[in-house]
């Protein structure tokens, strides 16, 4: 029988190598002396030899999850095994859900009351658990004891910051409930998670609930705002309770649940289903927002001096005409190549969208340099060289300006996109989650709505002839429309200095001086017949762009209206320290990831109430941002029986234990707790 | 050593499908796929020949620690007497990849079967995984009963104790006995469905 087994390829090996484990497995408790009536973690802290892998709590398609038998001394019981968030390994079209390098599985026995000091704790497990590699499985068993004995629970803080490294890797609960559905297209999980929380590509839903879903087949995720959407093929099992561990990034996940319920298809899957009615009804919006947009301040000032151009006068009505729809291929095309990119970076998995953009103070500070660079322009300081190149071009066409015409279109809506931001936002929302081919005919009807009134130009020789004579008031005019111009790069110093501080604007205005002068060189260089009179802002152009990258999201909270509140972060010296001066305390626990905390700070915590309220009565405010799981906010929120967040405590003055709000805040009751305190004295 | 080189020739030639293309994955209600595979003895077996009798399909893999657990027990050549006893056809099967753990000819499989005592009606070998991709089948063992009329009835594991230690043995339910229980009264299969457990098909890809 051993001699056929030593025949097979590989089998030997681990039929013979029992001496030696292929996961080395050591049981390590937190502290050596737990307090009566205390808790005690206990790690098993795993090292798996390379190339071994041991197996998380559901093993996926093969495999079995480790299995303690504990022999514990009378009235000691111990909870069942934690888990880190696991890992994907697919052999051969089989998933395994497993932990490729070392990982420690956590669990807490319980005390009993009454246990003297100094007497001993035997504690005994024998953890059953399969390691394989892709090719073999072997199972091991190991028996491990560990001697505590009863003292004052004090844990050593090397062997804390240990434990507090294994609990960073264990899942948090997610604390909202998610949403499946299952039918002919596969199952759709529908979970509620921020918008603005961040979630690697890698991101994945490893289920605990046996058989709803099919483990191999690939998962699609998609963000609709504050949902995250994950599209797979759907187990055999029928369930109406599904549970599991959303991997959100590198060893970080969260535990959620989710009921059977209603959670509406993917739209970009379904081109039969999506209704023509409405897709007509965002063209025209489209068509009408690049309307609008040819008065915004950023596209005016470039329009009307192309519109007055095409006026000259003795244009022929072909050549008008001509240049007219090279302007309208240029704005139309450069609509469609900039959505066509976000399309794309949409597909790739980024959270792309106007709105994400335009809160990367980067992106605003290019804008901002941008901006000032078209100002300066029509401020006279300088002239643009595209025009002279398109004219070169033009000259070499029969037909006359239409390469200048088409490059005014495009840069107009190029320059329009900042413009377009806060605006046409919602619009271009709907526009990405329609097909694609939807969507990009809403960016080709911004387009044409923004190519409108040079088309009517150029096409209707009434309204040209209204249009005023071009001659040197046209120069004027260009100097006045440099203002609008400049208030748009002021809006853009402001945005920067909401996202990025003093700091961060100071920076962008910075490199948008530094920027003026390579273009006030220029200029200089222009006016007197230079060749390469751009070098000057080529290099400047450069160092000013370089600086952009040193800018730097501000703390969140700076932004939001938790200054009003004048939040402090949250740590147990601070709260003991407000305490012992008398000072009611509010302290709330949140995270970026958390849809209930955000709701409950926009909607109730940062409202004008709460805050004339918290000020009259000398409120003190303390944040915990548990968004990396740290563990210290951990033990916090575990010793005021919380897994997660959100957890609302209010300490009135002088008052001993804390009270503990409900999960759902209201204005009204915020504002209402300093004057309750005052009513119970 | 000639003997050898016509299975080796045997099994690379392999594993046809009867009927249309691949689809994976077997419903239990449904007929069950059929299909042709070279035995350890180098002759060709089809499902539809045992068309009118019950077929057990088991997974194989000597080397699993899962397999070994109902091999060095007995237990899985209890179940296999039993099962033929009630009238049932036994098919072992090998889905193992060349170069892969647990992998056969049809010597070695003919050696295995010595050597173990089992007592499957016969042992089929898949070395390219045609066959098991087709029933989805995952773990060794991976357990499949098809019913008389060619209807799936049972998909699943061995028994309720998911672990490699044979000392679980004692206790558990045998789902392929009882699901075969239930078949000879006439009942249905009251447990048609359970998580498979063990090691993961050494499949070629």
């Amino acid at each position: 029988m051993l001699a056929l087994f030593a025949l097979l390829p590989g089998v030997a090996r681990a039929q013979i190598g029992g001496s030696e484990r292929h996961i080395a497995m050591r049981l390590i408790a937190e502290t050596d002396r737990p307090a009566p009536g205390g808790d005690v973690t206990i790690a098993f802290a795993a090292r798996p030899q390379p190339g071994w892998h041991g197996y998380w709590k559901n093993p996926g398609d093969a495999g079995v999850p480790p299995r303690a038998d504990w022999t514990l001394p009378d009235g000691v019981s111990a909870a069942p095994l934690e888990y880190p968030v696991p890992q994907r390994l697919m052999i051969s079209g089989i998933m395994n859900y497993v932990y490729e390098g070392p990982f420690a599985l956590l669990t807490t026995l319980h005390i009993p009351d009454g246990l003297s000091p100094g007497s001993a704790l035997p504690v005994s497990v024998k953890l059953d658990y399969l390691v394989c590699t892709h090719e073999i499985c072997v199972p091991e068993s190991a028996t491990l004891s560990t001697r505590l004995t009863i003292g004052d629970g004090s844990v050593p803080p090397g062997r804390r910051a240990r434990f507090d490294r294994w609990r960073r890797a264990l899942p948090r609960p997610l604390g909202a409930e998610a949403t499946f559905a299952t039918d002919a297209d596969g199952l759709r999980l529908s979970v509620p998670f921020p918008a603005e929380a961040t979630l690697a590509k890698d991101a994945y839903f490893f289920p605990l609930t046996d058989g709803v879903i099919d483990y191999s087949a690939p998962q699609r995720l998609m963000r609709k705002g504050d949902r995250l959407i994950i599209a797979t093929r759907a187990g055999g099992a029928a369930g109406e309770l599904l549970r599991g561990v959303l991997k959100t990034g590198a060893g970080s996940g969260f535990t959620l649940e989710a009921r059977a319920g209603a959670v509406a298809a993917i739209s970009s899957d379904e081109p039969a289903g999506f209704d023509w009615a409405t897709l007509f009804a965002a063209l025209g919006g489209a068509v009408l927002g690049g309307l609008i947009l040819n008065i915004m301040p950023c596209v005016f000032p470039i329009l009307s001096l192309k519109a007055l151009g095409l006026a000259r006068a003795g244009e022929s009505e072909t050549k008008a005409r001509g240049e007219a729809l090279a302007y309208a291929g240029g704005v139309v095309l450069t609509c469609l190549a900039l959505g066509g990119l976000l399309l794309g970076l949409r597909a790739g998995g980024l959270a792309a969208g106007w709105a994400f953009q335009l809160q990367n103070p980067q992106v605003i500070a290019f804008l901002l340099l941008l901006v000032t660079a078209i100002a300066l322009n029509l401020a006279g300081l300088y002239e643009f060289s595209m025009p002279a190149l398109a004219g070169r071009f033009a000259s070499a066409t029969p037909g006359g300006g239409k390469g200048g015409a088409f490059a005014t279109g495009a840069l107009a809506a190029f320059v329009a996109t900042p413009c377009t931001g806060p605006f046409m936002g919602a619009a271009l929302g709907a526009a990405l989650v329609l097909p694609w081919y939807a969507a990009l005919a809403i960016f080709a009807g911004l387009g044409i709505g923004l190519a409108l009134p040079f088309l009517a130009i150029g096409f209707v020789p009434a309204i040209r002839r209204r249009l005023p004579r071009p001659g040197a008031w046209m120069e004027t005019l260009r100097h006045i429309l440099s203002v609008p111009m400049f208030a748009t790069a002021l809006a853009l110093a402001w945005i920067l200095g909401r996202l990025a501080g003093a700091d961060g604007m100071a920076l962008g205005l910075g490199a948008a001086l530094f920027f003026a002068l390579g273009l006030w060189w220029t200029g200089w260089r222009q006016r007197r017949g230079k060749v390469r009179a751009f070098v000057p802002t080529l290099m400047l152009g450069m160092g000013a762009v370089a600086a952009l990258f040193a800018i730097t999201r501000a703390p969140a909270t700076a932004a939001s209206g938790q200054t009003r509140l004048g939040a402090q972060p949250f740590s147990e010296a601070r709260l003991a320290a407000l305490r012992s001066d008398g000072r009611p305390v509010f302290a709330y626990f949140t995270a970026d990831w958390c849809l209930t905390c955000k709701v409950n700070e926009k909607a109730a915590i940062e409202t004008n109430a709460v805050a004339d309220s918290f000020a009259k009565n000398n409120v003190a405010v303390l944040v915990g941002d548990w968004t990396d799981g740290d563990p210290e906010l951990g033990r916090f929120l575990e010793a005021h029986h919380r897994a997660g967040v959100p957890l609302y405590l209010w300490y009135a003055a002088g008052a001993g234990e804390p009270r503990v709000l409900p999960q759902v805040l209201t204005p009204s009751l915020l504002a209402a707790l300093p004057d309750s305190v005052r009513a119970g004295e | 050593m000639n003997r050898t080189r016509i299975f080796a020739a045997a099994t690379a030639a392999v594993a046809a499908f009867v009927a249309g293309p691949i689809a994976a994955q077997q419903t239990v209600g449904q007929q069950a796929r059929n299909f042709r595979l070279t035995d350890m003895h180098g002759k060709n077996v089809e499902l539809a020949d045992y068309r009118g009798k019950i077929v057990v399909l088991e997974w194989n893999n000597p080397g699993c620690p899962f397999v070994q657990k109902h091999y060095r027990s007995g237990n899985m050549q209890n179940t296999q007497v039993k099962a033929r006893e009630m009238g049932a056809v036994w098919l072992t099967i090998n889905s193992g990849a060349p170069g892969k753990q647990g992998n056969m000819t049809g010597a070695q499989a003919q050696r295995f079967v010595a050597d173990q005592k089992a007592k499957p009606t016969d042992y089929l070998l898949d070395p390219k995984g045609v066959v098991g991709k087709a029933y989805d089948a995952k773990t060794t063992p991976h357990l499949y009963i098809i019913a008389a009329d060619g209807t799936l009835v049972y998909q699943g594991g061995m028994d309720d104790r998911p672990t490699a230690d044979p000392a679980d043995i004692d206790g558990a339910r045998n789902h392929v006995i009882a699901a075969l229980r239930e078949l000879s009264a006439g009942q249905p299969v009251s447990v048609s469905e359970t998580r498979p457990y063990g090691c993961s098909v050494k499949y070629a890809s």
